[in-house]
């Protein structure tokens, strides 16, 4: 019986190594496939059978998407808006949440529930659009950063960690005589430097991805993001996709292809977010741990 | 969770207390107010006005008169919505792919969990843990980027290994029948990985003692895992089934509309997407907006309901 018991579960393990790295492989190889597919060159990729390594190698790819001058601006409006939707939701969740993680506020409860309603019930993108048509700012950059300053996610996570800090710091700090500013720019934010870190990733990532402003309130074509582009090439690609392969219809002097280009670009988009990731991550599985309990 | 917070907030505050004594304390807390102001008045913007703009499901918009003046036309737009052709197809759209996903896309990261916590080598269930996150961070356009070249009937490598194999090449991103794989496939690879953090996490709390009495009993490693494990994070597992009852009728809009072809509009039509393409692409707004606004408050209605189910039967409640 013991020994039954012992050789099941021997097979299990193995098993389970091997559906563990055949996962692990599911998951990363499509990234490889088209790391590999742009630095190819788009005429012998479609020929098919490059699967490891590139067979053509070439930077084309590369070069041509950064001298095409659209990818070029629209990566210049999706760094633009990163690094502003970063500084300025970071500064303006982290004074929310301070304020409300401090109990002695009087009408707190109320606050609170003004700021969670919203995440159960909305208008529709309807009213959104006309909103942001009649403010104007579906025709400005601003888009993309002033309504997406707050997320409610965000703001727990943070008033989480606030909420952390001995609140004795702060009632000596007062009798210090320390304004709010003071405490919470001098205390509570170095105090919490792993769960700001952890925000300003899922801000920064949340903006970096973000195609739907872009392609639906945005009317103005010269300022998609990045994201924005890439879809709309996509959706070029799809409609011609299956009137017959471009690539066998091209001149034979060109070695790259819409799809080469368009994997460069892919992988553009795709590499800041890879390589940085990895040494994020135990911050972001932090950060979603606590939104999700307190959530 | 947040909810009994909330009222445990309120019992808290003095009722009681004499007006003079408030208006202190509001006082003393000025700079907390003046920390919330730009949040208030950014949520009254882009929140609660749109909320306000839903009335105009209830109107005849006119670009001139705006939202506020122009007239009233009671439950036409609902009533038009109702009666056309396109509100079946797209209940059931909607509802068939949430459907799939809640039988399919909701069990994986459970399983997942369950498996990699069975996994003894820390170094090698980190590597895998660090790839299995990584499509979290992805855009489903890069995905569906992904997914045209692997797929791809011209070069794409499934369709070479078919090829090679002597099988014809599939046109899978654009076959109808092929929909509904793709878009499970695609949101299992997506998503299941980053979703065994909170299990991975309920399942440390388990307390190996359980495990040692269900091995004394005489339980293998199976039914300590039916009788053991998944009675301890069935509370987190409720928690998460709420949140996918309240969003069954998304439907997960962004991967759906990137995803939709015209080959497949018949089935790929969900409740936002159509939404978006009558209110935004055609111009009706009233019309989409009516729409908009059925989905949420079924939206609400179904997450109270999966609420109320939970409490009753996993004694777990979002509020």
């Amino acid at each position: 019986m013991i020994i039954h018991q012992t050789r099941s579960r021997k097979i299990f393990v193995v098993l389970n190594y091997i559906f563990m790295t055949l996962f692990a492989f599911v998951t990363f190889y499509p990234f490889w496939y088209v790391f590999i597919a742009s630095l190819n060159t788009g005429r012998d990729f479609a020929r098919g059978g490059v699967y490891l390594l590139p067979r053509a190698f070439t930077l084309e790819n590369y070069s041509l998407a950064f001298q095409n001058s659209q990818i070029f601006k629209s990566l210049t409006i999706s760094v633009g808006r990163t690094v502003l939707g970063v500084i300025l939701g970071l500064f303006f969740t982290a004074l929310m949440a301070y304020a409300l993680c401090i109990k002695t506020l009087p009408g707190r409860a109320f606050f609170s529930f003004f700021f969670y309603f919203t995440t159960i019930f909305g208008g529709g993108m309807v009213p959104y659009y006309i909103l942001l048509r009649d403010l104007g700012l579906n025709k400005s950059f601003w888009l993309y950063v002033i309504p997406s300053i707050y997320n409610f996610f965000n703001f727990l996570i943070m008033r989480t960690s606030f909420a952390a800090v001995p609140l004795e710091i702060r009632e000596s700090a007062q009798l210090d005589g320390a304004s709010e500013p003071r405490i919470l720019f001098q205390l509570y934010v170095p105090l919490s430097t792993a769960i700001l870190a952890t925000v300003a990733l899922f801000i920064g990532v949340g903006h970096w991805n973000d195609w739907f402003t872009g392609a639906y309130y945005q009317s103005r074509v010269d300022l998609y993001p990045a994201a924005t582009l890439l879809q709309k090439l996509l959706n070029e690609a799809s409609s011609t996709i299956k009137t017959g392969q471009e690539t066998a219809s091209t001149g034979a002097l060109q070695s790259y292809t819409s799809q080469s280009l368009q994997m460069a670009f892919v992988m553009i988009l795709t590499m800041p977010i890879v390589v940085v990731y990895p040494f994020l991550q135990k911050y972001y599985v932090k950060g979603v741990m606590i939104g999700s309990i307190k959530g | 969770m947040l909810g009994t917070a909330l009222i445990a907030q309120a019992a808290g505050t003095p009722a009681g207390k004499k007006r003079a004594d408030l208006r202190k304390r509001i006082w003393q807390h000025r700079w907390l107010y003046l920390f919330i102001l730009p949040c208030v008045i950014w949520l009254l913007v882009f929140c609660y006005y749109p909320m306000y703009g839903a009335t105009l499901a209830f109107k005849n918009y006119s670009y001139k008169l705006g939202i506020l003046n122009s007239p009233w036309a009671g439950l036409k737009h609902f009533r038009t919505f109702i009666y056309s052709p396109d509100f079946w197809r797209v209940i059931k759209n909607t509802l068939v792919i949430s459907g799939l996903k809640l039988l399919f896309s909701f069990p994986a990261p459970i399983l997942l969990a369950l498996l990699l916590n069975e996994v003894q080598a820390v170094r090698f269930k980190r590597v895998v843990q660090t790839f299995s996150y990584l499509p979290n961070f992805v855009s489903w356009v890069v995905v569906v980027s992904l997914m045209n070249v692997i797929f791809s009937p011209y070069g794409g490598v499934i369709n070479d290994l078919r090829k090679n194999a002597g099988l014809d090449s599939i046109f899978f991103m654009g076959s109808r029948e092929y929909f509904y794989p793709m878009v499970i496939l695609s949101d299992i690879w997506k998503n299941a990985g980053w979703g065994t953090i909170i299990y991975l996490s309920a399942l440390t709390s388990v307390s190996p003692e359980l495990y040692e009495a269900a091995a004394i009993d005489g339980a293998g490693r199976l039914k300590s895992t039916f009788y053991v494990t998944l009675p301890c994070i069935k509370g987190t597992i409720g928690i998460m089934f709420i949140n996918a009852v309240g969003g069954l009728l998304n439907a997960g809009f962004d991967q759906i509309l990137l995803l939709q072809q015209p080959d497949n509009q018949l089935i790929s039509d969900i409740l936002d997407t159509f939404v978006l393409k009558t209110g935004l692409s055609q111009g009706r707004f009233e019309y989409a907006t009516a729409i908009g606004l059925f989905k949420s408050v079924l939206s609400l209605g179904l997450m109270t309901l999966a609420n109320e189910v939970c409490k009753r039967t996993m004694e777990v409640s979002i509020f």
